[in-house]
C-alpha cells in the first residue's frame, strides 16, 4: 500500500509547508495577543498609584470647591477652614452631578436642590437619602492630593 | 368813487365772515369727527403692539371677615390629683364596651401622662360611688356635646404652662377657628363640621409623630375622606366628593399611600390641618414652594409670576389633587387647542384674569390654551418646547447607545458617568421652564446635549471596538478551521496506512 | 536533534512516552486531553493576569478594571481565563463520565481514577478560589455564601470557615490567602496529580470499551487488540480536538466577554447572591433538605465516587451489563443537572 516514492518526496515537501503554515499561523495568533498584552499601556498608571494630584491651594481657594474626575469618577473637592474634603460628586438621590454653593458654602445638587454638608457630606436638607460618600484628601506643600481608594 | 358808510360796513362784514365762518366749520367737522372714533389718531399704518403687557392691577376681592373664635374656657376643676383615678377602677369592669374604652384610655398618650376622665368628663375621680364621683353638682357633664368638647380640648391645649413640659404647641383652638370647619361651627352652630375628636380619636388619642395615629401623615387622607368622600356628609355645602380618589392616583397620593414617603403631602399639608381652609389663587405658589422651593425660585423670575390674576399658578399646569408627573406633553396641544376668549379676558368686565375651569380637563393644561399660535409670544414657546424635545431627543439616544454597548458586553462605567451628567444638566433645563425664559432654557438644554453627545460617543466607541473585535474573531476562527482541515487532510493520509480494524 | 540529543540524552525518554501504542478502539472523545490543555491555558493566562493583579483589597477591583478596559488584549486574556475555568469544569466532569460508563476505572485503574477524582476536586476549588479575585459584589457575596456552606460541615465546620476565611468575616486576610492558593498551592498540587495520572494513563495505557483487563495475567491469553501508534495517529486525533477548542474560547471570549459587577461593598447585601454555576447544584440542596444534610449528602457523594472502583468489583464493562450502576449514575446526574436547573431558575 506504499506509494511511489516520488508521489512521497512531493507529498513531504507539500505536508511540510502545511505544517509550517499551522505552526506559524497558531503561533501568530496566540503569540500576538500576548506579546502585546505584556507591554503596559500608555494610559492611566492603573491600580497602585494611591492618589491623584488634583490641583494646588491657588487653583481652590478656602471656601471654595471644583469637581474633578478622579479615577473616572466625579469628585467635589472643598477647601474648608477645616482642612481639604473630598467626596463623590455623585448625588445620593438620583445620580445627577453636585455643584459648589459659595454663597451658602453647602454642596448643592442642582436637579432636586439636595443640600449637603461640607464638613461631613451628610444631608442636610432635600431629598437625598444617604450622606455623600467620603474620600481622603491630603494636602502637601501647595498640592492637594485626592486618595484612590 | 365815494362809499357809503353801509357800503363800507358791509364789506367789513364780507371779509370778516370768510375766516370767522371757516373757523366754524374746522369747529363743527372736528367735533363731528370725535363722537364717530374715540380715539383721535389715525388708523391708516398698524401700530405695533406693545412690547410688554400692561395688566390693569386687578383689585384682590376683600377676604370676608371672620366670626371671632368663642371665648376659651378654662380647663375643669375636679376633686383629687393626677394619682386619683376611681373612673377608671368602675368603668373597666362595668361591661365590655366600657372595658375597652377604659383600655384605650389607658393606652393612649393622655393615660400615660395622667390626664384622667375627670379632666375632660368632671366629677369626683377620689369617690367610688357613683352619686358622688358622677354628680353634677360635683361637676360632671358626662359626655360633652361637640361645641362644647372644642371648648374642653382648647382649653388645656392653648395653656402654655400645661403644654411646655410636652413641648405641643398651643395654637390649635384659634387656628380652628379660623378654619373653614371652625367658622362654620362659630358663625351657624354647625355641629357637623369636623371638631377635634374627629380627627385624633376621644379616648384612643396618640401622639400624631405615632404610625398607629389616625392623624399620622399616612393616615390623613383617609382621614379627611371620611367625610370629604362621603357624598351624604358633603351634600348640604356643595363640596365635591371626589378628591381622594384622584389625589390616590397623582403622583403625591402614591409617594404617601403607597411608596409610605412621609415627606410626600397629605391633605393637610396644602390645606392646614386646624386651619383647613382651601388656599387662595394668591396663596398657590408659596403653598407649593413650601417643599418645591426652588421651582418657587425660578417661577418668581418669570413673566407670569408679574401678571397677577391672568397668570398660571403651580395649579394650572399641574392640577390640585391630580398631579401627575410632568413631561413633554405640556407644551402644546398634540392637535387644534380648543381656544376661548373667555379664557383670559372676562367676557363682562373685558378684564384679563385667568379663568381657571378651562384647565380642569388635564388635556387642557398646555402653554397653547392660553398662547395662541398667533401671538407674538408662541414663538417662544415653540423654541422651548423644541429645545427639551432635542435635549431629551440627545439624552435618550446616549441612554439607548450605551445600553447597545453593555448588552455587547462591553464594561460602560465611564460612558454612564458622562450620562448623568447630561442628566443633571437636562433636569435642571427641564426645572427652567418655569423662569418661561428661552435663553435661561437654551443655556441648559445646550449643556445637556453637548454632554450627551460626549456620553454618546464614548458608548459608539466600545460598540466599535466590539465589532473589530467580531471581525477579528472571524479571521481567527477561520484559521483554525482551516489548520483543522489541514490536520484532517494528513490523519486522513496517516489512517490509510494502518492495518484495518480487528 | 542529534546536537540536542547529544546534550540531553533524552531521546529514550521521549520515545518511551511517544512510541506507545493504543487500542483502536479506544473512544475517549478527546476529553481528558482537552481538560488537559485546558489547564495549561489557565497556567498561561493566569500568569499573565498576575502581571497586573493586585490582591489587596484596595487595588484589587481597579486592577481586574484596568485590565480589562486599559490593557491591550487584556479584555481576552480575561475572558479567555473566566471561559477557560468554566470549560474545564464541563470537560473533567464529561472526561469522569465517560471514563465510568466505559468501566475504565476498573482493574487495574482504580489509583488512575481516584487521582483523577482528586483533580476533579482540585479544579473546583480552582474555581472557588479564583472567584473572589475581582472582589466585586458577586464574588465577595459568593464566597461569603460558599465559606458559610463550608462552615456547616458538622464538628471540623467552624475550623474549616476560619482556615477559609482567615478569619470570622470574608476580608482581606480572605483574599490574601485565596490567591496565594489559587496561583501556588493549587497549581502546585494540581501539577503533581496530572503527573502521576499521566504517568498512570501511560503505563496502564488506554482501556478499551468493550474487553476489561483480566485479572490474572497469564492465566489466559493476553487481550489481543488491534492497536494503532500513539503518536502521531492519536494525538493528531486530539490536536484536531484541540483546535476546536480554542475555536470555542475564542468565540466564547469575544462574543460574551466578562464584565465586572460594583466593587465589594460588604455593608451591602445585594438582592440575588447565587454562586458560580457549577455551585448551583448544592446551593439549591441546601434549600431544600435540612443543612446537614444538604452539606454531608454531597461530600458522601463525592467519597463514595472516590472509592467506586473498590465497591464495583465485578470485571464487567458493557453499559448494558451494568444497567444497574449505570441507572444509579443517571439518576444521579439527571438530579444534578435538575438541582442546578432550578438554583439557575431560582
Amino acid at each position: 500500500m506504499t506509494r511511489p516514492e516520488t508521489d512521497g518526496i512531493g507529498r513531504r515537501r507539500f505536508l511540510r509547508y502545511l505544517l509550517g503554515f499551522s505552526a506559524v499561523s497558531t503561533l501568530g495568533m496566540v503569540a500576538w495577543p500576548v506579546i502585546r498584552f505584556l507591554i503596559p499601556p500608555q494610559t492611566r498608571a492603573g491600580a497602585g498609584e494611591g492618589r491623584v494630584l488634583v490641583g494646588t491651594i491657588a487653583d481652590i481657594p478656602i471656601g471654595s470647591a471644583e469637581v474633578i474626575p478622579v479615577a473616572g469618577k466625579p469628585t467635589i473637592v472643598i477647601n474648608t477652614a477645616q482642612g481639604v474634603k473630598a467626596y463623590s460628586a455623585i448625588c445620593t438621590h438620583l445620580g445627577c452631578i453636585v455643584a459648589w454653593d459659595g454663597s451658602s458654602q453647602t454642596i448643592v445638587c442642582p436637579c432636586h436642590d439636595g443640600r449637603f454638608n461640607p464638613a461631613s457630606g451628610s444631608v442636610v436638607s432635600g431629598p437625598p437619602p444617604a450622606p455623600l460618600p467620603a474620600l481622603d484628601a491630603t494636602i502637601e506643600g501647595d498640592d492637594i492630593f485626592v486618595v484612590v481608594n | 368813487m365815494a362809499r357809503s358808510r353801509t357800503e363800507r360796513a358791509f364789506r367789513a362784514l364780507l371779509v370778516l365772515a370768510v375766516p370767522v365762518g371757516a373757523m366754524l366749520l374746522i369747529l363743527a367737522g372736528s367735533t363731528v369727527a370725535q363722537e364717530s372714533s374715540p380715539s383721535a389718531s389715525p388708523s391708516t399704518t398698524p401700530t405695533a403692539p406693545s412690547p410688554t403687557l400692561s395688566v390693569p392691577q386687578a383689585t384682590t376681592e376683600p377676604l370676608p371677615s371672620l366670626v371671632p373664635a368663642p371665648p376659651l374656657p378654662t380647663p375643669l376643676i375636679h376633686p383629687g390629683d393626677r394619682q386619683s383615678n376611681s373612673c377608671f377602677d368602675c368603668h373597666t369592669a362595668v361591661n365590655p364596651t366600657q372595658q375597652t374604652v377604659s383600655a384605650q384610655w389607658q393606652d393612649s398618650v393622655h393615660g400615660r401622662a395622667a390626664i384622667g376622665c375627670a379632666d375632660c368628663h368632671g366629677g369626683d375621680p377620689t369617690s367610688d360611688q357613683i352619686t358622688v364621683a358622677m354628680s353634677p353638682s360635683n361637676g360632671y357633664i358626662g359626655t360633652p356635646g361637640r361645641a362644647v368638647t372644642v371648648g374642653i380640648c382648647g382649653a388645656c391645649h392653648s395653656d402654655i404652662e400645661r403644654m411646655r413640659a410636652s413641648n405641643l404647641p398651643t395654637d390649635q383652638y384659634a387656628k380652628y377657628f379660623a378654619s373653614v370647619h371652625g367658622q362654620r361651627l362659630a358663625a351657624a352652630g354647625d355641629t357637623q363640621v369636623a371638631i377635634c375628636t374627629d380627627c385624633h380619636g376621644v379616648h384612643d388619642i396618640k401622639p400624631v409623630s405615632d404610625p398607629t395615629s389616625s392623624a399620622y401623615q399616612t393616615n390623613v387622607p383617609a382621614l379627611c375622606a371620611s367625610c370629604h368622600a362621603d357624598a351624604d356628609k358633603m351634600a348640604p355645602y356643595g363640596i365635591p366628593t371626589d378628591q381622594y380618589e384622584i389625589y390616590q392616583q397623582s403622583v403625591h397620593g402614591e409617594a404617601l399611600l403607597v411608596q409610605r414617603d412621609i415627606r410626600a403631602p397629605s391633605c393637610a399639608s396644602c390645606h392646614g390641618s386646624h386651619d383647613a381652609k382651601p388656599p387662595l389663587s394668591t396663596e398657590v405658589v408659596e403653598v407649593c414652594g413650601n417643599c418645591h422651593r426652588a421651582t418657587q425660585t425660578l417661577y418668581e423670575q418669570s413673566r407670569h409670576a408679574q401678571l397677577g390674576r391672568v397668570a398660571p399658578k403651580c395649579w394650572t399646569c399641574h392640577g390640585t389633587h391630580d398631579v401627575s408627573q410632568p413631561g413633554q406633553r405640556l407644551f402644546l396641544h398634540a392637535d387644534n387647542a380648543p381656544y376661548d376668549c373667555s379664557t383670559c379676558h372676562d367676557p363682562a368686565t373685558q378684564q384679563l384674569r385667568l379663568d381657571i375651569t378651562q384647565f380642569e380637563n388635564e388635556a387642557d393644561r398646555r402653554c397653547d390654551t392660553c398662547h395662541h399660535p398667533n401671538s407674538t409670544i408662541y414663538a417662544q414657546v415653540q423654541g422651548i418646547a423644541t429645545t427639551l424635545a432635542d435635549a431629551q431627543t440627545a439624552y435618550s439616544g446616549a441612554e439607548t447607545r450605551i445600553g447597545e454597548a453593555a448588552s455587547l458586553g462591553m464594561i460602560v462605567g465611564d460612558a454612564q458617568v458622562a450620562l448623568s451628567e447630561a442628566k443633571t444638566s437636562l433636569i435642571q433645563a427641564q426645572a427652567a421652564v418655569h423662569t418661561t425664559k428661552l435663553t435661561v432654557v437654551t443655556e441648559h438644554t445646550k449643556d445637556t446635549i453637548d454632554k450627551a453627545d460626549i456620553a454618546n460617543g464614548i458608548a459608539q466607541g466600545k460598540i466599535d471596538e466590539s465589532t473589530s473585535r467580531r471581525a477579528a474573531m472571524v479571521i481567527v476562527v477561520a484559521l483554525i478551521l482551516v489548520n483543522c482541515l489541514i490536520f484532517f487532510w494528513i490523519k486522513r493520509r496517516l489512517d490509510r496506512e494502518l492495518p484495518a480494524e480487528g | 536533534m542529534g546536537w540536542l540529543e547529544e546534550r540531553t540524552g533524552l531521546s529514550p525518554v521521549i520515545k518511551a512516552s511517544l512510541h506507545v501504542r493504543v487500542p483502536m478502539a479506544a473512544q475517549t472523545f478527546y476529553f481528558g486531553g482537552i481538560a488537559l490543555v485546558l489547564f495549561a491555558v489557565q497556567v498561561v493566562t493566569g500568569t499573565l493576569l498576575t502581571l497586573y493583579y493586585t490582591p489587596t483589597t484596595d487595588h484589587a477591583y481597579d486592577s481586574v478594571l484596568f485590565i480589562t478596559s486599559d490593557v491591550e488584549f487584556g479584555w481576552l486574556i480575561r475572558s479567555v481565563h473566566h471561559w477557560g475555568a468554566n470549560l474545564m469544569v464541563v470537560f473533567v466532569v464529561f472526561h469522569m463520565l465517560r471514563v465510568f460508563f466505559q468501566a475504565a476505572y476498573k482493574y487495574p485503574r482504580e489509583l488512575t481514577w481516584m487521582v483523577g477524582v482528586g483533580l476533579f476536586g482540585l479544579t473546583i476549588f480552582f474555581g472557588f478560589t479564583g472567584y473572589l479575585l475581582p472582589w466585586d459584589q458577586r464574588a465577595y457575596w459568593a464566597t461569603t455564601v460558599g465559606t458559610e456552606i463550608a462552615g456547616g460541615v458538622p464538628v471540623v465546620g467552624e475550623f474549616l470557615l476560619l482556615l477559609l476565611r482567615g478569619g470570622p468575616d470574608v476580608s482581606q486576610a480572605t483574599l490574601s490567602r485565596f490567591f496565594g492558593i489559587h496561583i501556588l498551592v493549587l497549581p502546585l498540587l494540581t501539577g503533581g496529580a496530572l503527573v502521576l495520572h499521566l504517568v498512570f494513563v501511560h503505563q496502564l495505557g488506554l482501556a478499551h470499551p468493550r474487553k476489561p483487563k483480566i485479572r490474572k495475567p497469564g492465566s489466559e491469553a493476553e487481550d489481543n487488540v488491534p492497536l494503532r501508534p500513539f503518536w502521531p495517529n492519536y494525538l493528531l486525533d486530539e490536536l484536531i480536538a484541540w483546535y476546536i477548542l480554542l475555536a470555542a474560547m475564542v468565540v466564547l471570549a469575544s462574543l460574551f466577554p466578562v464584565g465586572l459587577e460594583e466593587q465589594a461593598d460588604p455593608l451591602v447585601t445585594p438582592d440575588h447572591i447565587k454562586p458560580e454555576w457549577y455551585f448551583l447544584g448544592v446551593y439549591e440542596l441546601l434549600k431544600r433538605v435540612p443543612p446537614l444534610i444538604g452539606i454531608m449528602a454531597p461530600v458522601a457523594v463525592i467519597g463514595l465516587i472516590m472509592v467506586w472502583p473498590f465497591l464495583d468489583r465485578s470485571p464487567e464493562v458493557l453499559l448494558r451489563r451494568r444497567k444497574i450502576v449505570a441507572l444509579g449514575a443517571t439518576v444521579l446526574i439527571v438530579g444534578t443537572i435538575a438541582l442546578t436547573y432550578w438554583g439557575y431558575n431560582s
